[in-house]
């Protein structure tokens, strides 16, 4: 049977004098004295004498004034929350319809409380020290708010270097982006971190470090922490968490408190938990989930932040960097690779021999699984590969090595299909040939995308097989080969526009990888800065007529399309266009078009055709029919 | 560095700005440069007289000089589509207001009217709608923007023909209109030319009685399309009386036709769903750069997308206006008559249009289905 109290004094303050009534109302016939808080606060001991349970309605200052009053004179507290004091409720369990609040707060079962005190200030929810953008945040909060508060956290998001001291004298040495005190508080991104075993009871402080090693290392925090909605049972990587009875935080600059959203005090601050502090009438689930966590012992989990070395570089950080750096172990795998990929030998010079001599013979045969073969037998792509950790780690060994090994591959291809060429007393041009000299800003997209994959899959020894693929995708050997065929057939545009591909890939795959490698961790920084430079300065060059490449084929294609929607009545005779492809001939544009016809087309017929064409297009335009008769 | 990146800033604003189209300013010169107009501006017709000027003043906002600063100032006059009216307002506009040059939007009748005189006067008139062939043929100083009927005609059956596979056509048309009976008998002839064959020939007047009789008995010779180069009018009785009948055969208009049943019929929009016509432009085709720029401006001021009737009125202000900049003295009649007929490749709302010295303009139609009280662009035929 639920008990009540038979007296209580109410504290109100001006906006919730309303609820005097509906409190003397009350259907448990406790006797109610209203008193205001001002009054109250200028007589405390006198206003307050015999007083065994008080009913509070105002803000969360007022409440935490009572709180402490509630520690001084041992009375237990009913609490009467307002509509939008939501937090409060949730922390509390409170009802929110009046008439059960009132019957609730007027109840003789307040439980006993903890009370944290940070700098002698209570805290009720969290205490914010330094930044952990989006884990302090509401979960309640709308996401364009969310995103706009916690950008700007990171504008200057650094570590700070901390040194925190727990009850038992243990002294912890770190560097951390922030830390938050937390009070059983689950409206917070932060709550959904393992480190949450906090409650009401037990007497601890439990304080939750962030310390990310990057800026991309806490967006995955991040990213883990949106898609769980419960703890983890690890605490994640760059989370530290400390549950004392007592903490003290320090911080070599002078850093910010604030307490339950409110600008409250300064480090160093002292935490400590008042065991049982108040009583206070709290919601039945939250009486359930504190007893059960009543057995609590201090709780040091610190190995997710920086100690000793990288603690001494943290402390050197001005800010968070972006990217995080590769782990020791995959240093030493990749290294050795790439420098032996690096250096000339008999090997490479032979495989690039026979590669290049089939990818012509493929051409030639007009056979793409030839070249195919040819593009896996290419050793092209592992120089190309170095010679991206040469310029991101200003390694100038391997920088130069790569370059020779990769200048010397490209001088034996191009002779060798040149040479191959010149042998062939037959010298077709294919389709496959065709293919390979007309690059566009495709091209270099494809170039770009196997770049990142090369040196990601260089990277994992456990992916390394999808190499080939790369390969295959990037295909620098028949380009090369064409650009030779060129040479040998004396025909310079069929050269240039070859040779444009492989260049295009090149450095694709260069400028690509050199920054998947820094997105990798391999490097802080692109340290052959110059060398970089010279390697945009060759993508902006080829930018070029790759773009006006592209945009004449996008013209063509459209051109195609909206002659398939076009008639032409010439001498009285329709034609109809079934069918129209532009090709391009060194620089002249011709159109093949199928047309359907009833009656037959004399020249007369023709050229006023190719006039209507020229006169509605463009007078560049070499035309080609092939005419289908209606019987 | 950063240095360099500031000299690159500024050379990048010195090429950008070097690079823009300053077009020298036109000063205005003071003198004002007259044009007619003769349309129906009330009357069954009234469509083709207000929307075609609605263009021609969208048009002149695009350029309201030309280029030695002369103005134009148009001089409207209401024809009600009457060749006699017409002749007295061409006296009128030649004699008394003195224009140069004239830009009528009545139907083929009144401007074959204005054929026999327009010598006599020695003022061109650029004709956008008159489609009949002979409009030009009589006469030195008229020329047509619109293509002529020939080839309105020619197209219309050799598109049934060979890309609808249609062989068996029944052709309507109106004895009384130059226009329909000319295009209907160039549309047989064509079709039957090309192994078509066309199983009735309805002369359909107001006196034409019962329709509906007509319609059954043009039924069972199974045509498969009926060929309608008749007034939006009759147009809507023939179909109303075809759906009736619940028969579904396809159905083909001529030029102007969805403009007129959006104007004055729009009731009987959804009556003609599915119709197809021969036309000057499509809703939804690609435009040209001048294209986009007039209807974006016809967009703004008269909140609607311009109809037929108006893109032609933007054509015809802007060649005639293209033809007086290229005049030595562009208020000369005799100048501008030359300079209209030898416009060559001016690029028009969706594509290029020729005059030649004979007056007969080389533009590409159209043709659309009507879908959603709009006209749908199926095919451009040049």
């Amino acid at each position: 049977m639920t008990e009540y109290v038979t007296s209580a004094l109410f504290v109100h303050t001006e906006d919730t004098t309303h609820l005097i009534k509906p409190l003397q109302n009350n259907s448990s016939g406790t006797l109610i004295t209203p008193v205001a808080f001002d009054a109250l606060m200028q007589s405390p001991q006198k206003q307050l004498e015999g007083v065994d349970h008080v009913v509070v309605a105002g803000s969360l200052d007022v409440i935490k004034e009572i709180l402490y009053l509630a520690m001084k004179y041992h009375f237990s507290i009913g609490i009467l929350p307002t509509e939008k004091q939501k937090d409060l409720i949730k922390l509390y369990g409170l009802p929110k319809k009046l008439p059960t609040a009132v019957d609730h707060a007027l109840r003789q079962d307040g439980q006993p409380l903890d009370l944290i005190l940070c700098n002698g200030k209570i805290m009720l929810f969290k205490a914010i020290i330094g930044r952990m953008p989006f884990l302090d945040t509401s979960i309640k909060v709308s996401w364009l708010r969310l995103v706009s508060v916690a950008l700007k956290k990171f504008v200057g998001f650094r570590l700070y270097p901390f040194t925190f001291s727990t009850d038992s004298k243990q002294e912890i040495n770190t560097a951390a982006s922030g830390c938050m005190i937390l009070q059983h508080h689950r409206g917070i991104f932060a709550s959904r971190l393992n480190a949450y075993d906090h409650s009401f009871k037990g007497g601890m402080v439990s304080l939750v470090i962030s310390a990310p090693i990057s800026i991309i290392a806490y967006v995955k925090l991040l990213m883990r922490v949106l898609r769980s909605s419960t703890g983890y049972k690890k605490l994640p990587s760059s989370i530290g968490y400390i549950k004392s009875p007592q903490i003290d935080i320090r911080s070599e600059t002078r850093l910010d408190v604030i307490i339950d959203d409110q600008h409250a005090t300064h480090t160093p601050l002292h935490c400590e938990a008042i065991a049982k502090a108040v009583h206070v009438n709290v919601g039945k689930n939250l009486g359930v989930e504190s007893s059960s966590a009543n057995a609590s012992k201090e709780k040091i989990d610190i190995n997710n932040l920086p100690r000793e070395k990288k603690l001494f570089k943290a402390k050197k950080q001005k800010r968070i960097p972006f990217f995080s750096y590769a782990s020791d172990e995959r240093f030493q795998d990749l290294f050795p690779a790439l420098r032996e990929d690096s250096r000339l030998n008999s090997i490479y010079l032979v495989l690039m021999v026979l590669s290049t001599m089939l990818a012509t013979v493929g051409l030639y045969l007009n056979s793409s699984s030839v070249i195919i073969g040819a593009m896996l037998l290419a050793p092209l792509m592992a120089p190309i590969v170095s010679l991206a950790m040469g310029i991101l780690r200003g390694n100038i060994k391997l920088f130069k090595d790569s370059i020779g090994k990769i200048v010397l591959g490209v001088i034996i291809a191009l002779i060798s299909s040149a040479v191959i060429t010149s042998l062939f007393p037959h010298k077709p041009i294919t389709n496959e040939m065709l293919a390979r000299i007309n690059p566009t800003l495709l091209d270099l997209a494809v170039a770009i995308i196997s770049g990142i994959a090369a040196a990601y899959s260089k990277s994992f020894k456990e992916i390394i097989q999808s190499l080939a693929g790369v390969a295959i995708a990037v295909a620098l050997v028949p380009p090369l080969a064409v650009a030779g065929i060129g040479i040998g057939r004396m025909d310079f545009y069929f050269f240039y526009q070859a040779f444009l591909l492989f260049s295009t890939n090149l450095v694709g795959i260069i400028i690509s990888a050199t920054f998947t490698f820094r997105i990798l961790g391999y490097s802080s920084a692109v340290r052959r800065k110059a060398s970089l430079v010279i390697v945009f300065i060759f993508l902006a060059l080829i930018s070029i007529p790759l773009y006006l490449s592209y945009s004449r084929i996008v013209e063509d294609r459209i051109f195609e399309q909206s002659l398939r929607k076009e008639r032409f009545l010439v001498n009285e005779k329709y034609l109809i266009i079934v069918k129209a492809s532009i090709i391009w001939r060194q620089d002249k544009r011709i159109i093949l078009m199928d047309i359907l016809a009833r009656e037959p087309l004399t020249r007369e017929d023709l050229n006023a055709f190719k006039k209507k064409i020229q006169a509605n297009f463009s007078k560049k335009l070499i035309i080609r029919l092939k005419t289908f008769y209606i019987p | 560095m950063k240095n360099l990146v500031h000299l690159s800033i500024l050379i990048c604003i010195v090429f950008w700005l070097g690079g823009c189209d300053q077009k020298p300013a036109i000063t205005p010169s003071g003198k004002t440069i007259k044009v007619g107009i003769i349309a129906p501006f009330s009357g069954s017709d009234h469509a083709k007289g207000k929307e075609g000027l609605k263009g021609m003043e969208t048009a002149m906002q695009l350029r309201p000089y030309l280029q030695n600063g002369d103005r134009i100032e148009l001089v409207a006059e209401n024809d009600k589509d009457d060749p006699a009216l017409t002749v007295k307002l061409l006296k009128k506009l030649v004699n008394e207001v003195k224009v140069s040059a004239i830009i009528t939007f009545s139907s083929t009748s009144p401007v074959l009217a204005m054929a026999k005189v327009a010598d006599e006067y020695r003022t061109p008139i650029l004709a956008a709608l008159a489609t009949h062939p002979d409009t030009t043929r009589h006469n030195g100083f008229i020329s047509q923007l619109c293509f002529d009927d020939d080839f309105q005609g020619t197209v219309a059956a050799v598109f049934v023909r060979d890309d609808l596979l249609i062989d068996k056509v029944a052709v309507f048309s109106n004895p009384g209109s130059i226009y329909s009976s000319h295009l209907a008998a160039k549309f047989e002839s064509k079709f039957k030319s090309i192994g078509g064959e066309i199983t009735d020939t309805v002369s359909l007047t107001e006196e034409t009685g019962d329709l509906s009789k007509v319609i059954k008995s043009l039924r069972d010779n199974t045509p498969e399309l009926l060929y309608l180069p008749i007034s939006a009018k009759d147009l809507v009785r023939v179909v109303r009386e075809v759906r009736k009948l619940d028969w579904k055969p396809k159905m083909m208009g001529s030029d102007g036709l969805i403009s007129t049943i959006l104007a004055q019929h729009q009731e009987e929009i959804d009556l003609v769903d599915g119709m197809l016509a021969t036309d000057f432009f499509a809703h939804g085709m690609p435009l040209t750069p001048f294209g986009k720029r007039a209807r974006d401006k016809f967009r703004g001021k008269y909140k609607s997308m311009p109809t037929v009737y108006a893109a032609l009125g933007i054509e015809a202000y802007s060649i005639l206006l293209d033809a007086m900049n290229r005049c030595s003295d562009p208020a000369n009649r005799g100048y501008i008559n030359r300079q209209i007929r030898s416009t060559t490749n001016f690029t028009g709302i969706i594509g290029n249009i020729t005059i030649g010295p004979n007056g007969k303009a080389q533009r590409p139609l159209t043709i659309n289905s009507i879908q959603g009280g709009r006209s749908k662009f199926i095919f451009k035929v040049y």
